[in-house]
């Protein structure tokens, strides 16, 4: 290669002209997700790109982001690690997207970190869906940002919720045996939760590709006689456990942490053991009549996601697409990957959002929701926070901060459901 | 013996160690160089002789030489001759890489350097085993011959692979002043490194799977040998047992009292086999074994998750066991003792926080994960560890060269993303190095220009060309079997094609006319052309496990 004289007199000027970035043409943004879209870990996931879709769509059709059209490009990994790591490749060399948001899974996201290595490279890694809490290390994962609020966090108002509501009883937990169920842990030990487990078991984490629990968790349950039962693993595990302790004639009052009791993953009609079943969600409930995000999406849902029922899937997919676009708009007209993060750090903690408990985003933190609230399983296997649909949501941090109601008042809905 | 050569006869050893007779060690001359001998044939002439150590070297020579020559330096050779066994030391000289079967050097290959007026010239160096140093300097004493005979030679270019690719680095980093540019596939490490892949997988896999296995501290000589044939055959019926198991999660019957207490706990053999992998460092995809495919049904989830990494590191293991131990044991030999010592290993370490979460499932959960590694305890005597002898490890730290990764010369790299013997973390180091140093280059080229008015940038001296595996190649039988596959791109060892050395070699060849590594679009488009071949500096592999100690 030979040596190239330039002229520092140049330098300024060019550093002055907007640069073109990867994913931006002056009509179009493109970005990209990877998930399971099939296989037995995608139940329910596989809805969310259709949601986000769909918002993008209504976005598009109403002129953009400063005129420029949104498209999402979706890849399938299975919920394999090697998949997400490929997929992840593909969307930045080949699909050349502006940024990766929504990716799914602890694993799948450490895995892309570690290889595809987003964070030297300045590529955005938006609203990861998961909620281990190390991906809050910005040193370490610099381009990333969470939504999900901590599994510590969940665990830390499971704590209090538990013992406000089941005082002196006995209390049991099934955990996944990774860092989903590490960071239960910690959540519910001395120095956070504080709370005691009359019997814990850990289940190792292929519970995606297994059909069915031991009966022998069951009988160590009951053995220690569980009158609460926590269960703080994926979908698969929570069902498979609620149908063993039906066979076993197991009936503690049920406490289903968020990614198990993903609402909509187990059918009452299947699994009618699922009623009055306590889980939490940072969302408002899909079947909530009066909330003006779910008449708004579910309106869009209806249009642009035809044939796909509005589900809580639909409405996480389609809110994570509504903030998305704020980011966007923040960034600004000469959007670059870097105005994004920026408008993230700056703007993010004020986006607009069905959330009932804000988001944290700011120069220092890349965290998104940071509480829940409680609620049963009603008889269509919604969850519901009560008849009125009013909601006590409570919020924490991943440290050993108190948990606390929140004061947060969510943001209106702005007009035609389009941000400004 | 060379490294494609020298699989199948380790793998022959499996069966045949019994017969071991008598042990002939090749003594190295030490006498004056002989100068080339050479048959004058057109278009082509060979030359032959031997160097001052009595290495005996050849050179094909094109009537049409340009005066550019490459030097080629062959891979690993056993150092143990076990004639009964049909294993024997080989010191042919070598031009160019060697195909399955192949021996000398590819004939193709050579004349493809030929018929474009480019010499070739390589050794079989005198010692065998880990010779970077014995190497390096017969190749410096070589191209003086070539150069001496063949007067017009203008530039010489380095080449090698597996050992011979760490000789080449070697070379480049100790006297670039004999070279233009330097072609380095898939190299070995600096030996603490290198030594520390093998010793860590040999030592995991005896003291959770055999304990009966001696693995240091053998007698010398013949007596020795046998002693390291007989480990041989118990590491081959540790990892048949181990690969029966994968699908049972059976332990092999000859496993420590630590390991069988694993099993008790209810931890299928397949997680540790993957934690001895994990531990040490071996790619957990294999020329089978994607990660990513799974049978259809309702396996097609768990088992690339559970079953493939298992699968995987079973496979590779199998591909460097030879390597490794006959290394091992040629370090011990030379060194007059025993060279490694693991007893400040914290294995525990040697876990990466990625590897935990990604392979959880494979590896059981971390309930499981503690529990293997709270085995590995040096406080556990079920696991001793290995205490190396004070004057070895003193001769082993101050007699090699270790390799820097340092830069000198414009390099052109090739590597496969899952080598089994010289795993992709060692290209990545070198390469991450390097951007160090070339960030520094142009920050100080643009001070510079802050003087002169005028940014000159510097050129990249590194270009790392990837030999990447399909996007998914597992297949499975009707019944959900896995097929074995051999050789598939990106995986096995020195796993390139004859397409692939070429676009390597005249990348060399164009660095080393020009000055610089070609970085044109005609350029990367060859690459791509040669097929399975990419540059890429973003994707990463993580470092050999020595420098995380």
């Amino acid at each position: 290669m030979a040596a190239t004289a330039l002229s520092l007199s140049v330098m300024p000027a060019q550093a002055l002209s907007p640069r073109s970035e990867v994913g931006v043409t002056s009509t179009a943004i493109k970005l990209g997700i990877t998930l399971p879209m099939t296989g037995s870990a995608s139940y329910g996931y596989n809805q969310l790109p259709g949601a986000m879709k769909a918002y993008f769509d209504y976005v598009n059709a109403n002129g953009g982001v400063n005129g420029r059209k949104i498209s999402l490009v979706v890849k399938n990994d299975g919920y394999l690690p090697k998949q997400a790591i490929q997929n992840t490749q593909d969307l930045i060399a080949k699909d050349k997207v502006l940024a990766v948001i929504g990716a799914l899974g602890t694993a799948n996201n450490k895995a892309v970190a570690s290889a595809v290595n987003l964070g030297r490279r300045g590529i955005p890694s938006l609203f990861i869906n998961t909620g281990f809490s190390g991906f809050n290390d910005r040193k370490a994962y610099p381009t990333s940002s969470t939504l999900l609020p901590s599994y510590i966090m969940e665990a830390k108002l499971m704590s209090k919720y538990i013992k406000e509501t089941f005082p002196g009883k006995k209390v049991c937990m099934l955990y996944q045996d990774d860092d989903f169920g590490d960071d239960a842990l910690v959540g519910f030990d001395k120095s956070h939760g504080n709370m005691d487990f009359a019997v814990k078991v850990a289940y190792p984490s292929l519970s995606q590709g297994v059909a069915g629990v031991p009966d022998s968790w069951i009988a160590k349950f009951k053995a220690g006689g569980c009158e609460v039962q926590v269960v703080f693993g994926v979908a698969s595990a929570t069902l498979y456990t609620i149908l063993a302790a039906a066979k076993a004639q197991y009936a503690p009052k049920w406490i289903l942490g968020s990614v198990g009791a993903d609402i909509g993953s187990i059918n009452p009609a299947t699994v009618p053991y699922i009623i009055g079943a306590t889980s939490m969600s940072f969302m408002p409930s899909v079947v909530d009549p009066k909330d003006e995000y779910v008449a708004k999406f579910k309106e869009i849902n209806t249009t642009y996601n035809p044939g796909a029922k509005f589900n809580s899937w639909a409405l996480i997919g389609m809110n994570t697409a509504f903030v998305a676009v704020q980011a966007l708009k923040a960034a600004g007209k000469d959007l670059t990957r870097a105005s994004l993060l920026a408008a993230i750090d700056n703007n993010g903690s004020k986006f607009a959002n069905a959330g009932l408990v804000p988001l944290n985003y700011s120069k220092t933190s890349n965290v998104g929701f940071n509480g829940y609230w409680f609620g049963t399983f009603n008889k269509t296997g919604d969850l519901v926070p009560n008849e009125t649909f009013t909601y006590t949501p409570y919020t924490t941090d991943s440290g050993t901060g108190d948990v606390v109601k929140t004061t947060y008042v969510r943001p209106a809905m702005p007009a035609k459901g389009l941000p400004n | 013996m060379r490294t494609t050569s020298f699989k199948s006869r380790a793998f022959a050893l499996f069966s045949t160690a019994a017969m071991l007779a008598t042990l002939v060690v090749a003594a190295p001359a030490n006498a004056a160089a002989t100068d080339p001998v050479c048959d004058g044939k057109t278009p082509v002439q060979t030359c032959t002789g031997t160097t001052s150590d009595g290495a005996a070297y050849k050179m094909a020579v094109p009537a049409t030489f340009n005066g550019i020559a490459v030097i080629w330096s062959h891979g690993f050779g056993g150092n143990t001759s076990i004639p009964a066994a049909g294993f024997s030391i080989d010191s042919t000289a070598q031009l160019g890489p060697n195909f399955p079967g192949g021996n000398g050097g590819d004939p193709a290959f050579v004349k493809y350097l030929t018929d474009k007026g480019v010499a070739i010239m390589g050794s079989g160096f005198s010692t065998q085993g880990w010779n970077l140093d014995e190497a390096v300097k017969t190749n410096a004493e070589l191209i003086g011959i070539f150069k001496a005979k063949f007067t017009t030679t203008t530039k010489v270019v380095a080449m090698g692979y597996s050992m011979g690719g760490g000789i080449t680095q070697a070379f480049a980093e100790q006297r670039p002043e004999l070279i233009s540019s330097a072609a380095v596939i898939n190299p070995v490490d600096a030996w603490s490194s290198q030594g520390k892949y093998f010793l860590d997988m040999l030592w995991l896999l005896k003291t959770w799977f055999d304990p009966t296995i001696k693995l240091t501290g053998y007698a010398a000589g013949a007596a020795g040998d046998m002693q390291m044939l007989s480990d041989l055959q118990k590491y081959t019926a540790v990892l048949t047992a181990l690969s029966a198991g994968v699908a049972t999660g059976e332990w092999p019957t000859t496993s420590s009292a630590s390991a069988k207490a694993l099993k008790a706990g209810g931890i299928p053999s397949r997680s540790a086999l993957l934690m001895v992998g994990r531990l040490a460092g071996i790619s957990a995809q294999s020329s089978s074994f994607d990660g990513i495919a799974g049978p259809p049904g309702a396996a097609a989830t768990a088992w690339p998750l559970a079953y493939a990494p298992a699968l995987a590191t079973l496979e590779n293991i199998a591909a460097v066991l030879g390597y490794s131990l006959l290394g091992a044991r040629d370090m011990e030999a030379k060194m007059g003792g025993i060279w490694g010592d693991n007893q400040k290993t914290d294995f525990s370490k040697q876990l990466s926080d990625e590897d935990r979460t990604v392979y959880n499932a494979g590896l059981s959960g971390n309930t499981a994960i503690n529990a293997m590694l709270s085995t590995l305890s040096p406080l556990n005597p079920d696991a001793p560890r290995i205490k190396g002898d004070a004057a070895a490890m003193a001769k082993d730290a101050s007699t090699h060269y270790q390799n820097t990764g340092k830069i000198k010369v414009p390099t052109v790299m090739m590597i496969g993303q899952h080598d089994p013997v010289e795993p992709a973390g060692i290209v990545q180091r070198i390469s991450d190095l390097y951007e160090v140093d070339f960030a520094a280059e142009k920050a100080a080229a643009m001070k510079s220009a802050q003087k002169s008015g005028a940014y000159v940038a510097p050129a990249r001296k590194l270009q790392v060309i990837w030999s990447v595996t399909p996007k998914t190649w597992s297949k499975f039988n009707d019944d959900g079997t896995p097929i074995t596959l051999s050789r598939t791109p990106g995986t096995t060892h020195t796993n390139f094609t004859l397409a692939q050395y070429k676009v390597v070699i005249d990348t060399a060849i164009d660095a080393a006319i020009s000055g610089n590594l070609p970085w044109t679009g005609a350029h990367l488009s060859k690459i791509t052309k040669a097929k399975g071949l990419k540059v890429d500096r973003d994707t990463l592999y993580p470092w050999m496990k020595y420098y995380n100690q």
